[in-house]
């Protein structure tokens, strides 16, 4: 299906502009500035961009095969994430030297890399390093090259163990783990480029006129899934989502250990429409950031993400953005919109009105945090929305701690758990 | 994660466990060996065949290196929600789960393939 899916992407690519210009986007894509927030559907046009992402994601996919590890729920979600950020951000180029700094890592751990091959397929989202240090820079070309791809293999080694101590920072509710790390390593990495220089503000490419071609491709793919998990499992299809969103969806949870691969595909496919419903409804133009929005959320739907869990967080930031007074299709809310569904864990466990203030939150953290780190991780709504989660968590543990909690004692009395008999 | 570190986290992530039964009693017993080692849980809570079952396949995974390498590092980290089992299974080599006399026995093993795990399960007396 994930074949299917990429082969689609790529015969769209040509198919909305001649063979030899998306061939040429398709490379100067290599050697552009990669920072949030660049829309390649703009930058190179449509045709090199969807080239572009499906190609990193068909690499990506070909390091899953070649790890030995087996297609599931968060291996998909990182495919579908990769091939979404393929049209903002992430190229083959400036993706490689990460995947091989977590390589070094794992060997330095004296493991292999498919015990880190998740991280390194997320922490891909530090690809706009590598591009500022050999482009941003002003280095001399090879100077710049050089130090641009160590930067990213030190980059890369860093994320295995700042990844993992990450995690236990919000215990698994917030799904982009490595947007939050990312986003912590993107912070020291600003600190250092522009050290000697000013921090030059965000790059703010978006296009605003995507072709049907565009706008089309998210039902395309989600009709696609749909069908295919009901063909696939008949009547079991429906029972197992029933079991699915049931799922507070915490890290890790691969729905297709506990609902089976064609409940998942229809989840994802109806994830799919919901979010390019919402994003048509407030009329966001369908471009490159708010598909790979759409076709992250698409891909966490195998790993995390249901309609039950997701809208209380999306209710959260539309009432936080009309409060601000922000436009619902406005790139930093509609981004925010789609990629808020990191908190899903949060209203799975503790309920919609928890979800909901953390989606209020998150809005209001996720349009400042971008300048903190110049746009050097592409997932600064993963980075707002672990912080967000950090918080949360934080609180509802210290209250949970504090609060006296009626037991039966072996005596048979009642005892609080401070100690004092009632 | 050196070797104290991961046993303290599957004894946390197992302690976890056994004390959402709320039970009445849990003894918790490690041997050791340089190239593996024995976990032995009892608790006196009486589960069903089906809670067991659940246990069984919870502890016995199929090897998901890419999520036993980063995601199982949250065992023995879950204050807030239940505890979760399958982040034990991913890192273990198996797991045996029985009835004892007053509850339920889980008996986890680790090591390479050269770990004999029968030179040194618990003795029957200790049970």
């Amino acid at each position: 299906m994930l074949l299917i899916v990429l082969a689609g992407t790529t015969i769209l690519a040509f198919a909305l502009a001649p063979p030899a210009e998306v061939v040429r986007g398709f490379f100067r894509l290599q050697v552009t500035p990669a920072r949030l927030l660049s829309d390649f559907t703009s930058s190179e046009g449509e045709g090199a961009a969807l080239l572009n992402a499906a190609v990193v994601a068909g690499l990506s996919l070909l390091l899953v095969r070649i790890s030995g590890i087996r297609l599931s729920g968060p291996t998909i979600a990182a495919v579908f994430t990769i091939l979404g950020f393929g049209l903002f951000g992430k190229t083959p180029l400036n993706t490689a030297p990460i995947v091989l700094g977590t390589w070094i890592a794992a060997r330095i751990a004296g493991k292999r890399l498919r015990d880190y091959i998740l991280i390194a397929m997320f922490g891909t989202a530090l690809g706009p390093i590598v591009t500022l240090v050999a482009l941003e820079l002003g280095l001399a070309l090879a100077l710049g090259w050089a130090v641009a791809l160590g930067g990213g293999i030190l980059t890369g080694i860093l994320l295995p163990p700042a990844a993992i101590a990450i995690l236990r920072l919000h215990q698994g509710y917030s799904l982009y783990n490595v947007g939050l790390t990312t986003g912590f390593l993107g912070l020291f990495a600003a600190a250092l480029a522009f050290g000697r220089q000013s921090q030059p503000p965000g790059l703010a490419i978006w296009n605003v006129t995507p072709s049907v071609g565009l706008v089309l491709l998210i039902p395309g793919i989600s009709l696609l899934l749909i069908v295919a998990g009901i063909v696939a499992g008949d009547k079991q299809t429906f029972a197992g989502l029933g079991v699915l969103i049931t799922q507070p969806g915490r890290l890790p949870s691969d729905f297709m250990d506990v609902s089976g691969t064609s409940s998942v595909l229809v989840n994802m496919g109806v994830m799919g429409l919901l979010f390019w419903g919402y994003s048509m409804a407030v009329g966001a133009p369908l471009n490159g950031p708010v598909l790979g929005g759409i076709l992250t959320v698409m891909g966490f739907a195998a790993f995390g993400k249901h309609p039950l869990n997701t809208w209380p967080i999306v209710a959260g930031v539309v009432v936080a953005a009309l409060a601000f007074g922000h436009e619902l299709a406005a790139p930093g809310v509609i981004l925010a919109a789609l990629f808020c569904t990191t908190l899903a864990p949060i209203a799975g466990e503790f309920g919609i009105h928890v979800g909901f203030i953390a989606g209020f939150l998150h809005l209001l953290i996720v349009l400042r945090s971008g300048a903190w780190h110049a746009g050097l991780t592409l997932y600064n709504n993963g980075f707002a929305g672990g912080l967000t989660a950090a918080l949360i968590v934080a609180v509802i543990d210290w209250i949970r701690s504090n609060r006296p909690e009626r037991v039966v004692s072996r005596r048979g009395s009642y005892q609080d758990t401070h100690g004092e008999d009632q | 994660m050196n070797r104290r570190e991961f046993v303290g986290q599957l004894i946390s992530e197992m302690t976890h466990y056994v004390l959402d039964a709320d039970p009445q009693r849990m003894v918790i017993s490690l041997h050791q060996e340089s190239d593996g080692l024995h976990l032995a849980v009892l608790d006196s809570v009486v589960r069903t065949e089906d809670e067991l079952d659940s246990i069984r396949s919870s502890l016995n995974q199929t090897r998901r290196p890419e999520l036993a390498g980063y995601y199982a590092s949250l065992a023995g980290y879950d204050s807030l929600g239940s505890a979760r089992l399958n982040l034990v299974g991913w890192q273990v080599k198996g797991a045996d789960v029985s009835v004892s006399d007053s509850g339920t026995k889980i008996d986890i093993w680790l090591g390479g393939d050269q770990f004999d795990s029968s030179s040194f399960s618990i003795d029957d007396n200790e049970k």
